[in-house]
This record gives C-alpha cells, sequence and structure tokens, in this order.
C-alpha cells in the first residue's frame, strides 16, 4: 500500500518538472501578432491596492485575470519546491526561473504605476451617470520620461456625447502623472511612452 | 499553463507590437462645479432682474444636488458677454462650467429678448448659445427652459424642471389629500380630498390626467381625474379590492389589479371599450404591475414562491418569467425609461431599502440606507430616483442619483408625505 | 382526516362565492356612503370580547390561539345581521402588496368563520393595507399591533 502511494507521489512529480519542461519549450514557439496587448483590468488593480492593505477578501465575480496571475504565482512556488527537492536541475533551467522572477517584479511594478495613473484619473473624472448602457471610449496617451503629458488624444468614441466629453475634460486637467518618473527607464518606454486609457461606463463593477 | 506563461512572455515582447492599457471604471466622488454668472441688463432694465433670473437658474441646478456652484459674491469678474469672457478667472477658482447672459429690452411692454451662453472651463470652448423672447413676468418659464438647455448639455440627459410630482398627504387630523406640485415643490395643488386613505397615484402620459385609489366609499375603487377639469370617474367597481392602476405608454389602457373575492390578478382595462382582460391567474397575490417602455411586457409582483418576487409576463404570449431572486421581499417593480434596468423595493434584513437590477444581470445593487424606504419613482430622463421614507412617523420624500453621488429631500410637508409619482416630460 | 375536511369545505365555500361576486360586489356598494368613514347603516355591536386577530409578518396564517380566540367570540358573530372583516398590515413592504396581504388575512377569518358555519353572504371584506395603523411608531410592537384583522358586528 506504501508502495504504490509512494509510486504515485513520484508520478506526480515527474509529471510535474515535465509540464515545467514543457512549459518552459513552448515560449520560443509564440507569436505575437499586431493587435494583441496587455490589459491591465479594474479588478487586477483593485487587487494589488487590496492586497497591498492585507486584504485577501474579493468578490466572486469577474477575476479571470486574476486568477490567471495567481497560477503564475502557483507556478512559481511549485519551482522553488522543485528545486528544494532532490531533483536536479541544470543552469539553464535555473537562469529561466531568476527571469521568470525578474519577468513578475516588473509586472509588478508595471500595476503598481498602472494603479496610481488609474487612481489619479479616477479622482478626477466626473462620470456622467445614469447611464445604462455600456459605453467605451479609449484615449491614446503620450507621457515624457518625467510623467509629463505630451499628447492626449480620443481614439475611439463613445456613441455619448456627455460621455466623451467627460473624458476630455478629465485629460485637460492632467498635466502629470507621478509614479512614471520613478520608473526603469526600459520599463517606460516598452510600456508608458504611448498607452492607453480605456473608460467605461458603470455596469461592471459594484 | 501554456497561457499563463504567454502572459509573462507578453510583457517582455511588448516593446515593439503591443500597447498598455488601463481600464478606468470608478469616477471621481466631486461635482461638476458651475458658476451662475448674473444675467447683464440693458440701461432701463433694473440690475436684479439679471441677479434674479441667474438665481432661478442655480437653484433649478442645484434641486437635486447634482453640481456644485461658485458664489456669486467669489466671481473674480461678472461677464455678459463672450469678449468679456475669460477663461483664466474660472479656472482658478476650480469652476468646469460658466454660464453668462443678457436681457434686453425689446419694448416698453415688457418684453425681453435674453441671450445666454455656456462655456467648458477646461476645454477653453463655448458648448451652447441660446436666446428666448418673453415677458418680464415669465421669469420662471424662461428659467426653466435655460436650465434644461444647459442641463442637457452637460449631461447628456433631459432636462427635468418642468416637470411635476403627483403624491399623497396625510395630516395628523386623518385627511389625506391628492396633491400636484412642480418638481421644485412650487405651485402645490389639492386634486382631492378625503377622510379615507388614497393611494397608488399615476400620471397619464400627456399629463393631462391622474389615476389614483381612494377608499372613500369604504373600498378600494380606481377613480380617473381630469387635471384640468378637476372631474373624477370612477372605473366601475370591478372586484372587492381594486387597485395599483398604471397607465400603458400609449395612455390608451390602464395595467391594474382585480381581486374578485379575494384573488388579486393583473389585468389590462382599455379605457375606452372599458374591456377587461385578464392577464394573470394565479392563487397567489398578483400585484404592482407596471409597463416596460415598448409595452410588450408588465413587470409585476407575486408571491407564488412563499414571497413576493418580482416577474415579467409578457402581454402578447402571456409568457411569465422570474426577475429576482436574491433577497425574500423585492416588490413595485417598475422598468427604468431605457427599459434595460428595473428598480424596486428590497427588503433585507428588515430593511426596505430602494434597489436597482439590470434585466441581463443576477445582481442587486440597493441605493438608499434609510429602513424604510418604499414608492420609489424615476425622473424621466432616468437619471434620478424619488422615494418616500419615514423620520419617526412622518413620511417625506427623499431624492438619489442612479449613481449614489447625490442625494436629497423634498421640502417638509404639513403631515405624513408618501407615493410620489413622477410626471412625464411635457409633450 | 379532518384538515382535509375543513380544506374541501373551504373550497367548496370559496367557489360558491366566486359564483355570487356579482351580486356581492353590488351588494357592498349598498352599504357604503359616500361620507366616508361611515360604511355600514344599522348599529355596530360591542361586546366586551377581543375583536382583533394578529398575524406574522407577511403571512396571513390563524394559528390556534387565534381560532381559540374567535371560536370564543362566535355566539356574537352568530347573532350579528352583518359581520365585517377588515384586514390591516405593518408600514414594512410595499403598499399595494400590503393591500394585498391584508385582503389575505381578513379572507383567512373569512373562510374560517365558514367553517365554523357562518353563512358567507352577511360577510364583508375589506383590506386597507398598511393605510390605516393602530400605532403610527416605527417598531417591533407597534407593527406586531397593526398586523391585524378587526372583527366588527352589526
Amino acid at each position: 500500500m506504501n508502495k504504490v502511494f509512494v509510486s504515485l507521489n513520484t508520478v506526480f512529480l515527474i509529471i510535474l518538472f515535465l509540464t515545467l519542461i514543457f512549459s518552459v519549450y513552448s515560449i520560443p514557439k509564440l507569436e505575437i501578432s499586431d493587435e494583441e496587448t496587455i490589459k491591465i483590468n479594474f479588478y487586477e488593480l483593485d487587487q494589488i491596492k487590496r492586497s497591498s492593505k492585507n486584504s485577501s477578501s474579493f468578490p466572486s465575480s469577474k477575476k479571470e485575470n486574476f486568477d490567471k496571475a495567481n497560477v503564475n504565482k502557483k507556478i512559481d512556488d511549485s519551482g522553488t519546491k522543485l528545486k528544494n527537492q532532490k531533483f536536479s536541475i541544470d543552469k539553464k533551467d535555473i537562469k529561466k526561473e531568476i527571469s521568470k522572477i525578474k519577468l513578475s517584479k516588473e509586472r509588478e511594478s508595471i500595476v503598481r504605476v498602472s494603479a496610481s495613473i488609474q487612481d489619479k484619473i479616477s479622482s478626477i473624472w466626473i462620470k456622467p451617470n445614469s447611464l445604462s448602457q455600456i459605453l467605451t471610449a479609449k484615449v491614446l496617451i503620450n507621457l515624457a520620461p518625467s510623467g509629463e503629458v505630451f499628447k492626449f488624444e480620443l481614439i475611439e468614441l463613445s456613441s455619448n456625447k456627455a460621455f466623451n466629453d467627460s473624458i476630455l475634460i478629465t485629460m485637460e486637467k492632467i498635466n502629470f502623472f507621478e509614479e512614471v518618473s520613478n520608473l526603469d527607464r526600459n520599463l517606460f518606454e516598452s510600456n508608458f511612452r504611448n498607452f492607453k486609457l480605456v473608460f467605461k461606463s458603470s455596469g461592471d463593477i459594484e | 499553463m501554456k497561457k499563463t506563461i504567454a502572459i509573462v512572455f507578453l510583457l517582455v515582447s511588448s516593446n515593439i507590437f503591443s500597447i498598455l492599457e488601463i481600464e478606468i471604471l470608478k469616477g471621481s466622488d466631486n461635482l461638476s462645479k458651475i458658476a451662475f454668472v448674473p444675467f447683464g441688463v440693458e440701461d432701463d432694465i433694473d440690475e436684479d432682474y439679471g441677479i434674479q433670473i441667474s438665481n432661478l437658474i442655480e437653484k433649478n441646478m442645484l434641486l437635486f444636488a447634482e453640481f456644485e456652484n461658485l458664489d456669486k459674491s467669489e466671481m473674480l469678474s461678472y461677464p455678459a458677454k463672450e469678449e468679456d469672457f475669460f477663461y483664466r478667472d474660472w479656472k482658478v477658482q476650480g469652476v468646469d462650467f460658466s454660464l453668462i447672459g443678457k436681457i434686453n429690452s425689446l419694448n416698453a411692454l415688457g418684453n425681453l429678448n435674453i441671450s445666454y451662453s455656456l462655456f467648458n472651463v477646461n476645454r477653453r470652448i463655448k458648448i451652447l448659445e441660446g436666446e428666448i423672447n418673453g415677458n418680464e413676468e415669465d421669469i420662471d418659464r424662461i428659467s426653466k427652459i435655460i436650465s434644461n438647455r444647459v442641463y442637457e448639455k452637460i449631461t447628456g440627459l433631459k432636462g427635468i424642471f418642468d416637470t411635476k410630482l403627483a403624491y399623497v398627504i396625510n395630516s395628523d387630523s386623518n385627511t389625506y389629500q391628492m396633491c400636484i406640485s412642480d418638481i421644485d415643490g412650487q405651485n402645490e395643488k389639492v386634486l382631492f380630498t378625503s377622510k379615507s386613505p388614497i393611494m397608488s397615484p399615476d400620471w397619464s402620459p400627456d399629463r393631462k390626467k391622474i389615476a389614483y385609489v381612494s377608499f372613500e366609499n369604504g373600498f378600494a375603487e380606481i377613480f380617473i381625474q381630469d387635471l384640468i377639469s378637476g372631474k373624477r370617474e370612477a372605473i366601475q367597481a370591478l372586484g372587492m379590492t381594486n387597485s395599483a392602476p398604471v397607465w400603458s405608454p400609449d395612455g390608451k389602457k390602464l395595467a391594474l389589479v382585480v381581486s374578485f373575492s379575494g384573488n388579486p390578478d393583473i389585468f389590462s382595462y382599455s379605457i375606452n371599450s372599458k374591456r377587461l382582460i385578464r392577464l394573470t391567474d394565479h392563487y397567489a397575490i398578483d400585484t404592482e404591475p407596471s409597463w416596460s417602455p415598448d409595452s410588450k411586457k408588465i413587470i409585476f409582483t407575486s408571491d407564488r414562491s412563499g414571497g413576493p418576487q418580482l416577474y415579467e409576463i409578457n402581454t402578447q404570449t402571456k409568457r411569465k418569467k422570474r426577475l429576482t431572486k436574491d433577497g425574500n421581499y423585492n416588490a413595485r417593480g417598475k422598468y427604468f425609461p431605457d427599459g434595460r434596468s428595473i428598480f424596486f423595493v428590497h427588503g433585507n434584513n428588515g430593511n426596505f431599502q430602494i434597489a436597482t437590477k439590470k434585466l441581463s444581470s443576477r445582481f442587486i445593487e440597493t441605493l438608499t440606507s434609510t429602513s424604510l424606504d418604499e414608492s420609489p419613482t424615476i425622473s424621466p430622463n432616468g437619471n434620478i430616483i424619488i422615494y418616500a421614507t419615514k423620520d419617526g412617523a412622518n413620511g417625506y420624500l427623499g431624492g438619489i442619483t442612479l449613481d449614489g453621488k447625490s442625494r436629497f429631500s423634498l421640502p417638509v410637508k404639513n403631515g405624513s408625505v408618501r407615493e410620489p409619482a413622477w410626471s412625464p416630460l411635457a409633450n | 382526516m379532518e384538515p382535509i375536511g375543513i380544506f374541501i369545505l373551504a373550497m367548496v365555500c370559496q367557489l360558491y362565492s366566486c359564483a355570487s361576486n356579482v351580486s356581492d360586489s353590488v351588494d357592498q356598494m349598498s352599504y357604503a356612503s359616500v361620507a366616508g368613514e361611515e360604511y355600514l347603516q344599522g348599529e355596530k355591536i360591542v361586546t366586551n370580547l377581543e375583536d382583533k386577530v394578529y398575524f406574522d409578518f407577511d403571512k396571513a396564517i390563524l394559528d390556534a390561539k387565534d381560532k381559540g380566540l374567535i371560536d370564543e367570540y362566535l355566539p356574537f358573530i352568530e347573532e350579528a345581521k352583518i359581520v365585517r372583516l377588515e384586514g390591516h398590515c405593518d408600514e414594512r413592504g410595499t403598499r399595494e402588496y400590503n393591500l394585498a396581504l391584508g385582503e389575505r388575512r381578513a379572507l383567512e377569518v373569512r373562510d374560517y368563520l365558514i367553517v365554523k358555519g357562518i353563512s358567507g353572504k352577511k360577510i364583508r371584506v375589506v383590506s386597507f393595507g398598511e393605510e390605516k395603523p393602530l400605532k403610527r411608531a416605527s417598531n417591533e410592537k407597534a407593527w406586531s399591533e397593526n398586523r391585524r384583522v378587526e372583527i366588527s358586528l352589526y
């Protein structure tokens, strides 16, 4: 009985290991199309803010993205576990692990700065109310490394004029995103030189 | 697993192809700040008149606590013409919009020409200009017209300053009064006084009639009263209890509740032919009907599941659908003007509050925070709900905007005020 | 066996009163007067017995205690020409729903009276919903006193 148990355990660990190898090898095969974007949505940002306050409660709806982030973390955990056990891992894999950790750190700072941008806009945007249809408008923003807003442009309009106007008014009021100036230059260039704000009317939250 | 790695990978490789998107859903709790500049006047018109008209517009606009104003004493200048308007004077005061105007005299009979302009201070553009001719005594009407246009420009919603409110007052001496007034509480008119309870007023779509329930003959009967002639007409007593009349959007029918010997069901009553068509037939309580804006559906309360919950019935196919599941008390539902959401009274842990729900979602959102809220009625532009609530034994009317940002209560009356019904827009 | 019997009897009575509903409402009209409160001509019979039964929130069910109370009252009810049952609710919940609920409560009492052999023809049922509370306060005590059916005899 014990034997069976042990061998099952081993099989399980081997499968885990294989999946790790497999996933590492799957990286170069990915193709990126021009349309693909990184989306940082409200829920994820909200979660970052919450977790920084040591609160873990979270409404059950609409958190797929965050779940993904969770899974991500789990992989990292299992990776560390694997290393602590008797399996031998070559240097290449360790490098991968390190780069992964670095990546998650980068992602964290991107999310942090995004959260501060979101906070700032949310504190200024006077959202027109009573819009039970879901409206979306996109603004393209061009920043200087100092965080100064060079240019903004409403690139996707909603069907509601008051909604569009409220966004333009908000953008007129903003000259700076302070947090951006603390970012690593590479991260700035790749993420915040040009970025989009997606304004959504009521409906999805609360 | 492949997918999760893909996300991490996207981050590194995003340099060239992809662009960061940040989603913004939350708005600020701040209100737009509006400066209502005293209107300029021509030499022969009293300066006070210019201040008065600007004050009236200001009072209208602040009625539902949706905006902030800049006090006239804090203004750096009183421009009356566009040439004298400097954006920086208003920007430094944190003003978002600024309304200026000018009154010209047309003749000695008191006929005036009033021109006005609205500026978006942040975007530095003029967003509205207009003029009205009218008589000096028309100041209320003129200011309502300007208020509506300014409101529409700023919010993108229909202006509601010329709407009315119907309500029931129960004063201490057991007197019940069916009243109407302008939405700002002015021009109150008593339509009918009785020693017995009055309930459930509802405006006809053309604003010319009101249907309500009166107990004057010892049981619940439905009356239609003409607002111009004051004439009242009972809908021929149908059953032992007749209640909850609501006009169809075309004004030709009433949905109402009749209880023939003890089982209340929903009927559609044709006003011209006086024909009654049964819509529900269930041994449970079916009551509180209300039409969808397209007249195709009727929402109603039924306790067929054991407690009051909301259902809707297709008036053609008679097919029914349950709309609420959460909570043990959901009643008196009405549709929003766009037909996509409903609002109703939601009972939760002994509190009765006004709640909203999208038809497409399951989630119920409570709007109000007092514990005995009832009879919600919505503004024709779908932005504000007025409801009845209680402070001790006395009933008063409260209001709230749908984003929950602005709350207000209507002026206190002598007696307990209840059952508000918001009129449709004029025409 | 007995509850089923009572149930069937009540259903039969209900059916009977349904059938005679048109004349019923006309009957009701003739007892109504325009002046408001005085719906009924004839003198009200006054007894020193409890003439109200009370209900739980959002319920229209008579419990054993209520039935005992009505049983005590029964000799007077049998004597009366007209039995008027007035259903009421507390202020909680919506007005139109409470109007229907008050009617349910009065009907529950009527059905019990019919089972006890009172003629349905002399029973008048009316609901005032939450419109005529006995106590105007907003607390549990006032609410429990307001959820009632008042029996008056003429």
